[in-house]
């Protein structure tokens, strides 16, 4: 079995408990306008290009054959849409300014590279995080992975965005010891505004899956001009008041992190340009602490 | 637990010891070694060796016990009324021989035959080094200096119609006698002090320090507080004849009385961790916490937790490592980490206890012995008293050695299977000329610069009346640590992908670039083909590979082998601060690295040896390279404030280290750093004088460190994030 990932990185810290390897598979059904990982949202391979380490040595013009890398008056240009994304010039690119994201790989393969940290996994109770992109769009292939880290022991995490037929999250129940689950806007017309996609169906297996008795962490980005208001802070307070078998919620303070990869990727950059100030985050933690106080859970920032 | 008692003493002391380290930084500028307890001397103060042979320097124990005697006779005292313990030190005898450079101490014996090869192959051979093994101090704690000075004088006895022995002990005998005298003085002056003193805190603490140096003159320590200032004493006395930092286990050391101390009333804990504090601020010297004993039981004591809290209450550079062993009291460990993740001065280092054991006893040794041997020094481990080792001090360059190799390559047709014969027989006859210097060292230390201090506390020397470093020690573990592994491993590594296996690099072209040193036409991108190449630490590829390789044929060379003279060598892989000095003697290599720059950290991969320089994979590929004989590889760990300020760091950092541990690793060295702090301090030093980082196993204010040395953190800081 295989599927499209487009990085897998080892001893994260930042995506469930303990140290653990995150596997970032390609493809996902929203549209988030800040997304820090832009390349995960289509679900084929594309091409990067950084300018600013380009070094000038044409290797990739003389190693493509469909033209994509030209050299006109205005320097380095790129013929995107003439892009077979078959890597090849990438492989002659030693300065770093071309990158593919996204490659096919089996299970196989990412357990290979999982199984690396299992001891740092074993001391810290940690284990494997599938994240996206939306691993739910390659049902299959997250399944697969999931099932085979539960045979070899591995704690696992399913971070996703809950936009998917309830049917492949139901599946997946048994192989899934923690849902990262995020939740990103509470007003649905926002939701659809910012995200391209319905709130209702999130929400709806949210509920279906604390039903289930999983563990969930709701992770909920906090955006300038988006959702950084109490409205949202309140809302997300009433959600949470609802899950029973919800742990933790992660404040996460928007940074502009995808902005260099949106310009690599040949796209206009985000209207959204500035970081969110610490006290305010701190702000919205303290105030979802007082409405939560009568529940064992975790808010980080 | 902060003190309170104390709380105002221990500012006016860290205030001072502030404003001693700008003044030494003032006036001796950089310098790319510890930070010591040394003070300035006062600027009338002049002395210079009252015996110099012919050509200004001198040698051989008489004169070594003479002058050193007199220096201690002349040396200011120095007391501070805020201070437990009295007395700061404030030279090294052995820099003050004319000619003495660090890199270069001069010996008084010919060895021009082994330099040639000790120049091709940069070696650092050793010969004529000092130190860098560790006393047993229980030896000086039992008897004290009289006690000693009776010792020194029975074997006078029994060696009277032995010139060699006589000679050692009269010098021995000149050494306490001098160090004595210095003790007296400082007491005497305390009592004056005392006399003129109008806080009645301070005139009371001046009498107390003047009482119980008056009577550690001649005897034997009794309470915590006069073993804390016996142990300050020997600790500056070694000091000052040549650098000696060597501490012991530290907790066990001072436990007996620390208890008795408690049992009668006289101190609480308060007290204890004060006397401590002051210990610990005299001088950084490298101590042990925790640990088994030697029958394997866990030595974690409430002092244990005491000097931990005593270091982080003082906030200055320290030296503690903390042993990591499966029977450990899981708390000291976490507060160990507790302390670094919050003080961020990279303290406390931690060893790990099953790989050092294991690999010592491979040497033939017993478990019991294995535990005994103990974190001592900045990457080395020792057995108190009994061993002799030229620890951290014997080195190859191995990237030098890779460069002969290579160039020799050339001059046939070359290849890879022929690259790596070459280095193999280069680096056998490197290590060749190392064991032939060992042994060279061996037979004329002694008339060089006898070890007179670290004599008094070895199980031996003045026993048998031989020097430490001439059959006065029970073993004779001589250290040899290879340097630059990632740079080789990384170089080998390249040729193998780019010219033998993609073959996009043709062998002539990689030499003219390296000899171009990549600034010939298509030098920038050939030189980011190759360091683009699979690196060690990567795992699993091409440099990981070669990592291995180089392990092996170190292990195969160095380890279970003796010098010519039946001296057992051990092997590391160690660069100590030698990076940058080691770096300026080997041209652009393979690995894409310009000429002249500072060669690979120790056992650590390269700066960007993955896309996310994941500490897990770095964690590794150090403990996959360890050599496996009771010396170490260190792991240098640079964690940025993502990891450190993590909700779960203490836990996640704890349990970093113990895979990595559990994987073979022997010591972790590790740098809390903020990227942007770091930055501002090598652009504007003058506004962070209290910043201090771990350079390699010693740490050291950043302010203090060269240029080349504070770029060369930063690289890896700004790389290295986990
Ligand atoms: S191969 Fe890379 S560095 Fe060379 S011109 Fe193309 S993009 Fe630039
Ligand atoms: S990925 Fe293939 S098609 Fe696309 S630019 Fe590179 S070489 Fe050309």
């Amino acid at each position: 079995m295989r599927g499209m990932i487009f990085d897998i990185k080892r001893c994260s810290i930042e995506d469930g408990p303990g140290i653990r390897t995150t596997v970032f598979l390609k493809g996902c059904p929203l549209r988030c306008t800040w997304c820090h990982n832009p390349e995960s949202q289509k679900g084929q391979s594309e091409l990067l290009f950084y300018l600013e380490k380009c070094i000038g040595c044409e290797q990739c013009i003389q190693t493509c054959t469909h033209d994509v890398h030209v050299k006109g008056d205005t320097g380095h240009q790129l013929n995107r849409a003439n892009c077979t994304a078959c890597g090849q010039c990438t492989q002659h690119c030693y300065s770093g300014a071309i990158d593919l994201a996204g490659r096919e790989v089996t299970v196989e393969q990412v357990m290979y590279e999982v199984n690396k940290d299992r001891s740092f996994y074993i001391r810290s109770n940690g284990g494997i995080t599938l994240s996206g992109g939306e691993p739910l769009l390659q049902p299959a292939f997250t399944q697969a992975i999931l099932k085979k880290a539960h045979e070899s022991g591995i704690h696992t995490c399913l971070d996703t965005s809950g936009y998917a037929p309830w049917q492949s999250i139901k599946v997946l129940l048994d192989d899934v010891d923690l849902f990262l689950f995020d939740l990103k806007i509470t007003d649905p017309k926002q939701h659809k505004q910012y995200t391209g996609v319905n709130l209702a169906p999130i929400l709806d297996n949210l509920k279906r899956i604390d039903k289930a008795g999983k563990a969930i962490w709701l992770r909920c980005p906090i955006i300038p001009a988006i959702n950084a208001n109490i409205e949202h802070i309140n809302k997300l307070s009433e959600i949470a008041l609802t899950l029973r078998h919800l742990k933790k919620i992660d404040l996460l303070a928007y940074h502009p992190l995808g902005e260099d990869k949106r310009k690599a990727m040949g796209q206009t950059p985000t209207e959204i340009a500035d970081d969110i100030p610490q006290t305010t985050i701190d702000t919205y933690r303290t105030l979802l602490q007082d409405r939560l106080t009568h529940r064992e859970m975790v808010i980080s920032t | 637990m902060t003190m309170k008692k104390y709380a105002q003493q221990l500012e006016h002391l860290r205030l001072t010891k502030s404003r001693q380290t700008r003044e030494k930084l003032d006036q001796l500028g950089v310098r790319d070694e510890d930070d010591y307890g040394c003070i300035l001397p006062p600027d009338d103060f002049k002395w210079t060796p009252p015996i110099t042979d012919d050509n200004g320097s001198f040698s051989g124990a008489r004169t070594w016990g003479k002058n050193f005697r007199s220096l201690m006779e002349h040396h200011p005292v120095y007391v501070d009324p805020n201070d437990a313990l009295a007395g700061r030190w404030m030279f090294m005898l052995s820099r003050m021989r004319q000619g003495y450079r660090i890199e270069l101490s001069n010996f008084a014996f010919d060895y021009s035959h082994l330099k040639p090869d000790q120049l091709k192959y940069d070696i650092t051979c050793g010969i004529g080094k000092d130190a860098h093994f560790a006393p047993d101090y229980r030896i000086g704690l039992e008897l004290g200096w009289n006690g000693l000075l009776k010792k020194v004088r029975d074997a006078k006895v029994r060696y009277s119609s032995d010139p060699v022995a006589r000679e050692l002990l009269d010098a021995e005998e000149d050494t306490i006698l001098g160090i004595q005298n210095w003790i007296e003085r400082t007491a005497h002056q305390a009592n004056v002090l005392a006399q003129q003193q109008t806080d009645a805190w301070q005139r009371a603490n001046l009498t107390q320090i003047a009482e119980m140096n008056l009577k550690l003159v001649d005897h034997a320590p009794l309470t915590l507080r006069e073993v804390c200032q016996w142990i300050a004493w020997f600790n500056m006395a070694s000091r000052t004849y040549n650098r000696d930092g060597a501490g012991g286990q530290l907790d066990e050391l001072l436990r007996p009385y620390y208890e008795r101390d408690k049992d009668t009333g006289i101190i609480d804990d308060e007290d204890a961790q004060f006397y401590i504090a002051c210990l610990l601020l005299n001088d950084p010297h490298y101590y042990q916490l925790g640990g088994p004993d030697q029958n394997g039981k866990d030595q974690t004591s409430a002092l244990s937790f005491i000097i931990l809290e005593a270091a982080s209450d003082l906030k200055i550079s320290c030296n503690l490592t903390i042993r990591v062993h499966d029977g450990m009291d899981r708390k000291l460990f976490e507060r160990g980490v507790e302390i670094l993740l919050q003080d961020r001065l990279a303290y406390p280092r931690f060893s790990g206890d099953n790989a050092l054991v294991e690999g010592f006893m491979k040497n033939g040794f017993s478990a019991e012995l294995a535990r005994q041997r103990i974190a001592t020094g900045c990457n080395w481990m020792s057995l108190p008293g009994m061993e002799y080792t030229l620890n951290d001090v014997v080195k190859i360059n191995i990237a030098k050695v890779f460069e002969v190799a290579f160039s020799e390559n050339m001059s046939h047709q070359p290849s890879l299977e022929q690259l790596e014969e070459l280095y193999i027989k280069h680096f056998a006859k490197a290590v060749k000329t190392v064991a032939e210097g060992l042994d060279f060292h061996l037979e004329y230390q002694y008339l060089n610069e006898p070890e007179l201090l670290l004599n008094l506390l070895s199980h031996g020397p003045i026993e048998k009346g031989l020097d430490v470093s001439h059959g006065g020690a029970t073993y004779y573990n001589m250290a040899l640590d290879g340097a630059g592994l990632a740079t080789v491993a990384d170089s080998f590594a390249a040729i193998e992908q780019r010219v033998v296996r993609e073959q996009c690099l043709a062998w002539k072209q990689l030499a003219q670039s390296i000899e171009a040193d990549f600034e010939n036409e298509d030098g920038q991108r050939i030189k980011l083909m190759l360091k683009h190449s699979e690196k060690f630490g990567r795992g699993d590829g091409l440099g990981d590979k070669w990592a291995l390789r180089l392990t092996q044929i170190l292990q195969d060379h160095v380890a279970g082998k003796q010098t010519p003279g039946g001296r057992r060598m051990i092997p590391g892989w160690f660069s100590w601060a030698d990076t940058v000095r080691f770096g300026r003697s080997v041209g652009a290599t393979p690995d894409g690295r310009k000429a002249h720059s500072a060669i690979a950290h120790g056992a650590n991969p390269n700066p960007g040896f993955r896309h996310d320089s994941a500490a897990s994979c770095m964690a590794q590929a150090v403990a996959a390279i360890q050599p496996g004989y009771g010396n170490t590889a260190p792991w240098q760990l640079e964690l940025d404030l993502g990891m450190a300020d993590h909700p779960a760091a203490v836990q996640n950092v704890m349990a970093l280290m113990q895979a990595h541990f559990d994987q073979g690793g022997t010591l972790i060295n590790i740098n809390i750093v903020d990227s942007q702090t770091l930055l501002d301090a090598h652009e504007h030093p003058e506004n962070h004088p209290d910043l201090i980082v771990r350079v390699t196993g010693f740490s050291a204010y950043f302010t203090s460190l060269s240029k080349d040395f504070r770029e060369l953190v930063v690289k890896r800081v700004i790389k290295e994030a986990c």
